[in-house]
């Protein structure tokens, strides 16, 4: 209690900046990466590892040349997928936090309705979801959406809750209204904790996606990825792979960015 | 500059209230929690009239209740019995009317706000209260020009509470009430808020009423000294402390003092 302020803040270390400091600290990653690639390509020539079985880096890096167009158009629909799954999904569960918080009685009656749903595999869900929405768009971003919303919801309520009870005492006798308390309060100590949520939905939000994608679809990452296997074209496959997590990586440093223009505090409770 | 505005602006306010009212005025109070058998009495039969502009410390063993007496006067704890008059109004025209601020143990800083923002919190919440001091002004008067910008987590645990003196003292409150404010910061850094807090309080003319568990610091701020007793909580001594202001931190040092706080040693003894 005494010294409260301390334990649940801290400020983010700042490096003083060197000359190359991003180069430098990354240099280590980059060269590894690149150790990496060039052993599997000589694992690849080495064992002379059929093409259909285990393309080489070279073979991929032509996939991508030949199949660029294939790529792109199927880049697209997934894209639009995750990105409408993200929003959606992470709406409903900033919404349903806010209802929780406001609401005992709503936190009894759908927490444990949320808890279930978390719990069936979302590779189960997805042939459900076909069968009733069909072919379209909408399974897939429902798919997103409902692997974005539990991890938003969980961090949400905490967040919203983890206001200290003399804050609470402070906003009292200041005579501060309920939607004060919520928007000066509350809505800024959940920050840190939805968007803890957020980096995680920015890449699960791309899995759902491509997992709706596998059970019935015709276009899109997840589509090309089936695609791709069943014909035996390995190249495109792996090319395939790595557009879907770059999609996702770059979700990610969106959402990351957006995330430190946002929340110049950090609040050690999050970790 | 900016001090001397506020001083001659809280004269102004002083002589214009009846100076013979007292500032706070309570008769008969109890204090019960919970209720049936399991129900604690935590004051019963407080009757004492604080005169404006007076400094009061409250000193009591711990679970004495002196807390909760300051707490029932915020408006922040309901009283069982008896009356509060704050300033010839109930604790809760008073909250509404910001005729009184409350400085926490903890500082309760938005952590998400500089230290200037954390200040001008309650003119933004609770409809802003009628008068209000120079922001930046009150930042110098605790000693904390230039630190306007910090963040709390940049400020150390005896800057984070002078920037919730100035936060209190913002709404220029004709009574400020102190909770142990004091408790969870090093000696030394404590005698040189205490004694800058009897600077500040000569320089606005406020009413302080200023809860402790240190029988020096209750003797060393208080023009009076008001001892509870535990179990119940309820007044032991109203005592006036006859040295002269302003007071230097050697006064401890001096026979006079020793005195005063061996007098409230053996008070609290026999509580």
């Amino acid at each position: 209690m005494a010294d409260a302020t301390v334990q649940t803040v801290a400020r983010a270390p700042r490096q003083p900046s060197r000359r190359w400091p991003a180069i430098e600290d990354k240099l280590p990653s980059i060269i590894a990466a690149i150790g990496l690639v060039a052993l599997w390509q000589l694992i690849v020539w080495g064992f002379s590892v059929p093409t259909y079985m285990a393309p080489g880096p070279l073979d991929v890096i032509n996939a991508f040349h030949e199949n660029a167009a294939t790529l792109w158009n199927n880049f697209w629909p997934t894209l639009f997928e995750a990105a409408l799954g993200f929003v959606f999904g992470n709406l409903v569960a900033i919404l349903l936090a806010i209802l929780f918080v406001y609401s005992g009685t709503a936190e009894r009656a759908f927490y444990p309705i949320a808890v279930f749903i978390n719990t069936i595999p979302i590779i189960a869900v997805a042939p459900i979801l076909v069968l009733i929405f069909g072919n379209g768009y909408l399974p897939k971003v429902i798919i997103a959406a409902l692997i974005c919303f539990f991890p938003t919801l969980v961090n949400m309520v905490r967040g919203l809750k983890a206001v200290q009870p003399a804050t609470l005492e402070l906003m009292r006798v200041l005579s501060a209204s309920g939607s004060e308390v919520f928007w000066k309060v509350r809505i800024q100590s959940s920050l840190p904790f939805l968007f803890a949520a957020l980096k995680i939905a920015s890449t699960t939000c791309v899995i759902g996606a491509i997992v709706a994608e596998w059970i019935g679809s015709n276009y899109g990452l997840g589509a090309l990825i089936i695609e791709a296997t069943y014909n035996f074209r390995s190249p495109l496959l792996y090319a395939t792979v790595f557009v879907a997590a770059l999609l996702a990586v770059s979700l990610f440093v969106i959402v990351s960015v957006a995330e430190k223009k946002l929340i110049r505090w950090k609040s050690q409770e999050v970790h | 500059m900016a001090v001397a505005a506020l001083e001659k602006e809280s004269a102004e306010m002083a002589s214009a209230a009846n100076p013979h009212k007292p500032a706070v005025s309570i008769k008969g109070l109890d204090v019960t929690f919970g209720g049936g058998e399991g129900a604690v009495t935590a004051l019963s039969g407080i009757s004492v009239d604080i005169p404006q502009g007076s400094l009061v410390t409250m000193l009591g063993p711990s679970g004495c209740g002196k807390s909760t007496l300051l707490r029932a006067i915020a408006d922040l704890v309901p009283a069982s019995a008896g009356e509060i008059a704050v300033l010839g109004r109930t604790p809760e025209q008073a909250r509404k009317e910001r005729n009184f601020s409350f400085v926490f143990q903890d500082s309760t800083l938005l952590p998400w706000r500089s230290a200037i923002d954390n200040v001008r919190l309650p003119l933004e919440v609770g409809g802003g209260g009628k008068a209000h001091a120079e922001p930046e002004a009150l930042l110098e008067l605790v000693g904390l020009k230039g630190r306007e910008k910090a963040l709390p987590a940049e400020l150390s645990g005896g800057m984070r509470q002078r920037v919730s003196i100035a936060r209190a003292l913002v709404t220029k409150p004709k009574i400020l009430l102190m909770d142990e404010p004091f408790g969870a910061l090093d000696e030394i850094t404590r005698d040189k808020l205490n004694e800058e807090l009897l600077r500040i309080w000569q320089e606005t003319g406020t009413t302080v009423m200023f809860v402790t568990h240190s029988i020096p610091e209750a003797a060393f701020l208080g023009q009076y000294v008001l001892v509870l007793a535990s179990h119940p909580g309820r007044v032991k001594e109203f005592m006036p402390i006859d040295l002269p202001y302003p007071r230097k931190l050697k006064l401890r040092d001096t026979i006079e003092f020793v005195r005063i706080t061996a007098h409230l040693r053996q008070l609290l003894e026999e509580c």
